[in-house]
């Protein structure tokens, strides 16, 4: 019984993920987009603390905590201040309008079931689940990132897809090594870093962040 | 007997309690803006000021016009009756779910047709939006009903639905109820003409949906309109509440079940209420060209809850 409400507590989490996900594909505006990655944060910190609790593996709270601080409240703050210095504008910035982006997403999910499903059919429901949901955010962040123009919007996907990775990693195998985990994060740090420069030089070449000017040659 | 009695009295509870909502809501908006805000009980005052008051029909529309009115309240007090508020033994035994989306579909498309009637042009326009929203609304409301029906295995009753729901206990929190549950608050919005999606305060005339159709009504005609419009949105709050978050309502007709019941079933459609009213404070209008990106949300969440049931 007990078992069965804390399954259904991951699964619940995991789900608020994908929700989140499938909103910030359904947003024309930055400054939501980033509040969603942090609620997105959020859920895989609550999970990770579950899933910690219930198999009662300490090193996970080390990572729930490294969430909790680093992608819920860091990165966003990152994000908007990389914002404000290259007063970038508040869309996002599309390549395929967003109906088509959200039907996309949901073939997705029907593609991730399918594709995870032989893969573990022996296994726990509550796995099985988790592990179609990490497929779906992978690849629905993926989406993201090749439908979008704006820089910091494809950050975001990025920083999606690792959030659904972290989701596969902690529900189905109790997490990664610490030291993979905390290379993972210190990773994903520098990536946002580096991409918050990168930014500010496309800004300051071609006065946008429209990732679509890189395509051009330039005499 | 007694079952049949208690049946009554909520579909008349519902009917009733409706104006208060929407006064409510007006309410809390109003102190969310600083104002002071209409007394909660002012929905009430209009409807018994139109009533008393004289219709005026244009001489150009037919009976249509005049039989709108009577189609949208009546589908609206079918589907009260259909609803489980309090108890789950509902009054119609049936309550079938493809029923009550065809009873919306019903009550928007009488109301469509009024709005053309008139011959107006904000009628005109008002009932061409409201199909364009209506063609996107209509497969996510019907999917997120029918995956409810499923993850309870009780049929296609919404009384039967609620009762398994509650019976189920935690377990039935899972992915298909929160992700339908997220669905079914998008269409709430939409379909009740909240404000990501229309203003229901405005009567400016380039912006207006579910307004511009009831342009032409006035007097009786109007508060029917206004009044069901209302029963309207209480019975999607009844259902998010007693379908979607089923703890606490009444499966039997003992007399403690019933007030324990009443109690939270009230706790519910005040958070849901406030809550509505917060969502209406912090959002803005979107463009009409815009609202199919959250109507194709909500329609992704309800498929994918269907897909989450049949594959698990």
């Amino acid at each position: 019984m007990e078992n069965a409400i804390i399954g259904n507590m991951i699964d619940l989490c995991a789900v608020m993920m994908l929700l989140t996900t499938v909103l910030a594909v359904a947003m024309t505006h930055m400054k939501p987009l980033i509040r969603l990655f942090s609620a997105q944060s959020l859920f895989l910190a609550v999970l990770a603390l579950i899933v910690a609790y219930s198999s009662g593996t300490s090193h996970i709270y080390i990572m729930c905590g490294l969430t909790l601080v680093l992608k819920v409240f860091v990165m966003p703050r990152m994000l908007w201040y990389i914002m404000d210095r290259i007063n970038v504008g508040r869309e996002v910035g599309l390549s395929l309008g967003i109906p088509g982006t959200l039907l996309a997403s949901g073939l997705m999910m029907v593609l991730s079931y399918y594709i995870t499903e032989p893969l573990l059919a022996t296994m726990h429901t509550v796995e099985r689940n988790c592990l179609a949901l990490s497929v779906s955010i992978l690849l629905i962040g993926l989406l993201m990132m090749c439908t979008r123009k704006n820089a910091i919007t494809e950050t975001i996907g990025l920083l999606m897809m690792e959030n659904g990775l972290f989701l596969g990693a902690v529900a189905l195998s109790h997490g990664m090594p610490l030291i993979v985990e905390i290379a993972a994060f210190f990773d994903v740090m520098v990536a946002v870093i580096i991409i918050g420069i990168f930014a500010h030089r496309i800004n300051r070449s071609f006065n946008s962040v429209d990732t679509s000017f890189l395509r051009r040659l330039r005499e | 007997m007694i079952p049949t009695v208690i049946g009554i009295l909520q579909a008349v509870a519902l009917v009733l309690v409706a104006p208060l909502v929407s006064g409510i809501v007006s309410k809390t908006k109003a102190r969310m803006q600083g104002r002071g805000g209409a007394s909660v009980l002012q929905p009430y005052r209009d409807i018994r000021k139109l009533l008393g008051k004289d219709s005026t029909v244009s001489g150009s529309t037919s009976w249509l016009f005049r039989a709108v009115p009577f189609v949208c309240m009546g589908s609206m007090i079918v589907l009260a009756m259909m609803t489980p508020f309090i108890y789950t033994g509902t009054l119609a035994p049936f309550g079938d779910l493809v029923a009550v989306v065809y009873l919306f579909t019903l009550y928007r498309f009488s109301m469509v047709l009024g709005g053309l009637e008139g011959g107006s042009a904000f009628g005109g326009m008002g009932s061409s939006r409201e199909m364009m929203m209506s063609v996107l609304i209509e497969p996510a409301l019907l999917l997120a009903i029918s995956t409810l029906a499923i993850l309870s295995g009780a049929g296609t009753d919404m009384g039967d639905i609620s009762e398994s729901l509650s019976g189920m206990g935690l377990l039935a929190v899972g992915p298909a109820l929160i992700l339908a549950g997220a669905s079914f608050t998008i269409t709430l919005l939409a379909e009740n003409a909240r404000i990501p999606f229309d203003n229901p305060s405005t009567h400016l005339e380039l912006t207006m949906v579910h307004e511009a159709m009831l342009l032409e009504y006035s007097g009786r005609g109007l508060a029917m309109m206004e009044l069901s419009s209302m029963v309207r949105l209480t019975v999607f709050m009844a259902m998010l509440g007693s379908m979607f978050f089923p703890w606490g309502v009444a499966t039997t007709a003992e007399p403690v079940d019933i007030l324990v019941s009443v109690a939270v079933t009230s706790a519910k459609m005040l958070l849901m209420t406030v809550t509505l009213a917060a969502v209406e404070s912090v959002l803005c209008k979107t463009r009409l060209f815009k609202t199919p990106n959250l109507l194709t949300a909500s329609f992704m969440l309800s498929l994918m809850a269907m897909m989450s049931l049949y594959i698990l």
